[in-house]
């Protein structure tokens, strides 16, 4: 059973003359533990599938599995639900609560779960540790660079074990030296912990930390290649793709 | 839960000066509604203690239907009746006790009164225990004798073979103190008791008793006995201790409901301020909101988020409103008491809380908050986890606000029908109808209203101007919600002055017509009735015999019943009173009805009591009195200034004595001859009222200026609620300005990182305030006119014939007001507007 499955999933905005369609007949197939980047010129769907296969929005047709489960058939509530247990999100804006401190903003899905507050924290701390933010826990939002900020919320998705990340554009706010430690830190999620990553970027040089790459165009999928060089040969094979593209 | 308390307790302590202010709403509206509401109360608590006599431990009270003395032959009729073991006659009276009298000495129960208690020696101890301290209890040949309680004998410093001096019909009554009673403090009132035929005298009702106490056979029915009882004495009886103070109370009741109508409106204008904060809170953490969807809150965690945190804030806000409510009160009590203390010779204790006052204050306080919370807490149940995914814009209304505005016309042109075809009910109706309308039309008015004030500030700063109108105009109903609550505010502000002024034109014209005389006589208390204590005939024989007085005239009391509602009675003198004084006509005219009085049976009455009762001249009324029902008619509808707030009729003297055992003359009015002056004629009036030592001798344009000046401290107390009304406009305009400010801070940051100088950047802030005030002045002057003309108009109707005056001086403060309070609001946002730090607006999330 793969780990995320979608079928024939379009997505249409609008209607008569101002309809646009967004995603067309989409399918693909993600297995567990695999560092998948998306790729393409804006516009062309990417944020689209992302929030699809997030259950953050709703399909016109097709279907997404997630673990063989059809979520476009569930309601608000269980889709919450999974979101809360299966899914980590990372957002191209940080998004932190501003007025929580590090290790209360990684808590919060185990918190919104009804997880204890002692345990939420601890395992809090423990991610913000693991990705470099040891002594920063007390820090509000407002006290870190972009990067901290970004591997907090890093934290917060893997903090309650889900089995997907899904990242928009993680680094798109980011300078180039915090842009690869967030891909880095991502990377590191797929080989030592085994998750699947979906991650929407134009950087050819962050999609090289990838092991497959999903090139989207016009809602459709034109390309879906996977990387085997070191990262700098990807970087420069995904560089010339994306041009002849 | 835990989730929500802790976000919502975070967020508020991360906006503290937000929270503050939107608390502070919250603390203003529970503040007036607990603090007015705990001190009606405690003026009805004075009244009941220093008037109100207690029934005693007996089986049954007997006492007349109207609360009037009757026959003492009545008990006659007792004797046959089975099943009754003693009974006894009693007069009692309260008495207040003139300053000469040492009736300032007595501060216990507040009331500078004792109650008279006549007794009829032979049988009153059969049916009452009078437990002695000292002394004997009165006997068979006492005369002018007395026993007292213990406690009253402590603050007299009186003991047995001293002398009490109470004031009597005939000047004053020396009461030989021949006993000291042990009566628990409890009992509460100073209670003498006197002879029966001497109390008779003293308060001038030979022959009368009011009261008749019984006990009854041990093994019967009380209940079969009080009603053979009744039925032997006729319908005009009832069983009960006579009742006093109650027109009073019925005044202090509408008192009552004006204060929570006053609280709820403070209250209404919290609820927009608070609405308005968590509209603009939800707008502002949209993302927020959107990413705790997406990472797995539920709505209903996003609800609870927004609701818990308007249940703080209308808890801490609440809490903290009991207690300066309370303060509030104090502070009223000791204003407001004097003027009390002044008038009725009561004096007021502290405030009084009551559960009612208590659960209301606290339902509506959380109440409101929450409720006004609601409603922007289900918006943010709508936000969709997507926005989380979506740059944050400063949010632009583009929202078609005219359905509402439609509705809103409706609402106004129905209102003002209401108010040409309706009578004062559907006048009350039509101000509020009014008020939601100008509310619903707002947010259309806004635009236009920032325009052409936008214009004139434009002329002076031009840029700045351009940038305030439009950053007012993109939020149409964010300024129009701040808007209503400055215009509730002033609105209500207007419309009370309008009345004031209104009223003070009426009182001066009342207080010539009712006081037309030279000089007053009055008793201690200003309101008659109560424990004032008349004169017999001596007095106003011995006044009319001095050289020098044209005229003198005097006004009588007693009380009757209508159709279950407590009448007052003025007995005067027909010929001679309206030469001398007259009343305020507002039906019929003043020649007919004074004589149709002089012929008998008739009655005018006052505007309260038509109102209440529905009465016109012509209707005849059933007036309950001592010697049964009696029929009197209607022969017009007029007040004088003294009882124009308590429901009075007006009849002849000589009906009063025959039908209400009263002859007691309790005001007296005295013209002088033109031809004597002061100096001559006022020493020989103040050597007979010597002898009458319940009488103060007043001339009447000192009287008058004294009036005034209880009046106009009684109107300041007024105008400090009406500012105080005010206040919370104040509050909603800083909050939405410096939520504007927080907003917009990348906004300004990037004006300033462009170019723009701190000044501009503050006037910019001040532009847009002094406009938001603007529009609320505007709709607040429309709507105070609206609402002081249905004020007046209501008044006039339940009495007080008043002319409405056009509230000059209350537009041209409300305009002061709005002008300042625009700019106040605008000082701490302006700062900090001025004090962003580019760089740190730029990263602002
Ligand atoms: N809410 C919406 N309403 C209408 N059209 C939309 C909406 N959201 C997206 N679209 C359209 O759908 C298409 C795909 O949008 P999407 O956001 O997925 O693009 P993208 O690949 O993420 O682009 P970018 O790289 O600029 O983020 C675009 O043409 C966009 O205009
Ligand atoms: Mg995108």
């Amino acid at each position: 059973m793969a780990t995320i499955e979608v079928k024939n999933l379009s997505k249409v905005y609008g209607s008569g003359e101002t309809k646009v369609t967004a995603l067309d007949a989409v399918n693909l197939i993600i297995e567990q533990g695999q560092f998948v980047a998306v790729m393409g010129p804006s516009g062309c769907g990417k944020s689209t599938l992302l929030h699809l296969i997030g259950g953050l929005d709703r399909p016109t047709s097709g279907s997404v599995f997630i673990e063989g489960s059809d979520i476009s058939k569930m309601s608000d509530n269980s889709l919450t639900e999974l979101r809360r247990r299966k899914m980590g999100f990372i957002f191209q804006f940080f998004n932190l609560i501003p007025v929580l401190d590090a290790i209360e903003n990684t808590a919060l899905p185990l918190i919104l779960d009804g997880v204890k507050p002692e345990l939420a924290r601890s395992k809090a701390s423990e991610w913000l540790n693991r990705n470099r933010l040891d002594g920063r826990g007390k820090h509000r939002p407002d006290e870190l660079s972009g990067g901290q900020q970004q591997r907090v919320a890093i934290s917060r998705a893997m903090v309650s074990d889900p089995v997907i990340i899904l990242a928009d554009e993680p680094t798109g706010n980011l300078d180039s030296r915090s842009g690869d430690e967030i891909a880095a830190t991502l990377r590191k999620i797929v080989t030592d912990w085994k998750r699947t990553v979906l991650m929407v970027t134009h950087d050819p040089r962050i999609a090289a930390y990838a092991d497959r790459i999903i090139f989207l165009k016009d809602g459709k999928v034109v390309d879906d290649t996977l990387l085997n060089g070191s990262n700098g040969d990807n970087a420069k094979r995904l560089k010339e793709k994306v041009e002849s593209l | 839960m835990r989730i929500q308390l802790l976000l919502a307790w975070r967020y508020l302590w991360g906006r503290k000066q937000r929270m503050v202010l939107t608390t502070l709403a919250v603390v203003f509206g529970v503040t007036l509604l607990f603090g007015l509401n705990a001190m009606i109360p405690a003026m009805m608590e004075s009244f009941r203690y220093n008037m109100v006599t207690t029934a005693g431990k007996v089986d049954i009270s007997i006492s007349s239907e109207s609360n009037n003395p009757f026959d003492q032959s009545a008990l006659n009729d007792l004797s046959e009746i089975n099943g009754i073991s003693q009974y006894t006659g009693i007069l009692t009276k309260n008495v207040v006790l003139p300053e000469s009298l040492g009736g300032s000495v007595n501060k216990l129960t507040g009331a500078s009164a004792v109650t008279v208690t006549g007794v009829d020696i032979a049988t009153a101890q059969k049916v009452r225990n009078y437990s002695l301290n000292e002394g004997r209890f009165l006997e068979v040949n006492d005369t002018y004798a007395t026993v007292i309680p213990q406690l009253l004998a402590d603050k007299m410093e009186l003991k047995t073979g001293d002398t009490f001096v109470i004031p009597s019909s005939e000047g004053v009554a020396k009461l030989k103190v021949v006993g000291i009673l042990s009566l628990s403090a409890a009992a509460g009132l100073d209670e003498i008791f006197v002879p029966l035929p001497v109390a008779q005298t003293i308060l001038n009702l030979p022959e009368k008793i009011n009261t008749i106490d019984i006990l009854i056979k041990s093994g019967v029915n009380r209940d079969k006995v009080v009603s053979s009882i009744l039925s032997k004495l006729g319908p005009n009886f009832k069983s009960g201790a006579i009742q006093t103070g109650e027109e009073l109370s019925s005044a202090l009741l509408m008192g009552e409901s004006m204060m929570w109508l006053f609280g709820i409106m403070a209250l209404a204008m919290a609820g927009f301020i608070i609405f308005n904060t968590f509209r603009t809170v939800v707008a502002e953490r949209r993302r927020d909101l959107g990413m705790l969807r997406a990472i797995g809150a539920s709505k209903h965690t996003i609800m609870g988020l927004i609701m818990v945190e308007s249940l703080i804030q209308g808890i801490i806000g609440t809490g903290l409103g009991l207690v300066c409510g309370y303060l509030f009160c104090l502070g009223l009590l000791s204003g407001v008491g004097n003027i009390f203390a002044g008038l009725l010779r009561v004096t007021i204790g502290t405030p009084v809380i009551t559960s009612a006052n208590l659960i209301g204050s606290i339902l509506l306080g959380v109440g409101f908050t929450v409720v006004s919370g609601y409603f922007p807490a289900r918006s943010a149940m709508k936000v969709t986890p997507l926005e989380a995914m979506r740059p944050t814009l400063a949010i632009v209304e583009y929202r078609q606000n005219n359905r509402r505005a439609i509705w809103g016309l409706i609402l106004l042109t129905l209102s003002v029908l209401g108010l040409v075809f309706g009578d004062v009910k559907i006048a009350g109706v039509s101000g509020v109808i009014f008020l939601v309308g100008i509310i619903l039309i707002a947010p259309v008015l806004v635009k236009p209203v920032a325009v052409f004030f936008g214009k004139l500030i434009s002329s002076i700063y031009p840029r700045e101007g351009r940038l305030a109108q439009g950053n007012l105009t993109r939020q149409p109903s964010r300024a129009a919600i701040t808007a209503s609550s400055m215009m509730i505010g002033l609105a209500i502000c207007i419309a009370l002055m309008a009345m004031i002024t209104s009223i003070e034109h009426g009182f001066m014209s009342y207080l010539d017509k009712s006081l037309g005389t030279d000089y007053l006589l009055m008793p201690p208390s200003l309101v008659l009735g109560g424990g004032n204590l008349g004169a017999n005939q001596g007095l106003i024989e011995r006044i009319k015999s001095i050289d020098g007085v044209k005229e003198a005239t005097s006004l009588r009391l007693a009380t009757s019943q209508v159709d279950g509602s407590t009448l007052q009675l003025i007995g005067v003198d027909p010929l001679v009173y309206p030469k001398i004084a007259g009343l305020e006509f507002s039906e019929g005219n003043s020649d007919k009805a004074f004589k149709a009085m002089s012929k008998g049976s008739a009655i005018i009455v006052n505007g309260v009591f038509a109102i209440t009762n529905r009465v016109k001249p012509g209707d005849i009324l059933a007036l309950k009195s001592p010697h049964g029902v009696k029929n009197y008619t209607v022969v017009g509808i007029g007040f004088d200034y003294l009882n124009a707030k308590i429901a009075t009729g007006y009849i002849s003297q000589s009906d009063m004595a025959r039908d209400f055992n009263s002859e007691s003359d309790l005001l007296l009015l005295v013209n002088r001859k033109p031809e004597f002056t002061a100096e001559e004629v006022t020493p020989a009036l103040q050597s007979v009222i010597k002898d009458f030592p319940t009488f103060s001798l007043i001339d009447s344009n000192s009287f008058k200026t004294e009036q005034m000046g209880m009046f106009k401290m009684a109107m300041s107390v007024f105008y400090l609620m009406v500012i105080m009304l005010a206040v919370p406009g104040l509050i909603a305009m800083a909050n939405t300005m410096s939520i504007n400010v927080i907003e917009r801070t990348r906004e300004i940051g990037m004006l300033r990182a462009v170019g723009a100088t701190q000044t501009q950047v503050k006037r910019m802030v001040f532009a847009e305030s002094v406009l938001l005030s603007a529009l609320g002045t505007t709709m607040g002057i429309l709507v105070g006119l609206f609402l002081s003309y249905l004020l007046v108009k209501a008044i006039s109707v339940i009495g007080f014939k008043t002319d409405f005056y056009f509230p000059t001086m209350g537009i041209i403060a409300s305009m002061v007001v709005g002008l300042v309070f625009g700019i106040i609001a605008a000082m701490v946002p302006a700062r900090q507007a001025a004090n962003t730090v580019i760089v740190e607006a730029l990263q602002y999330e």
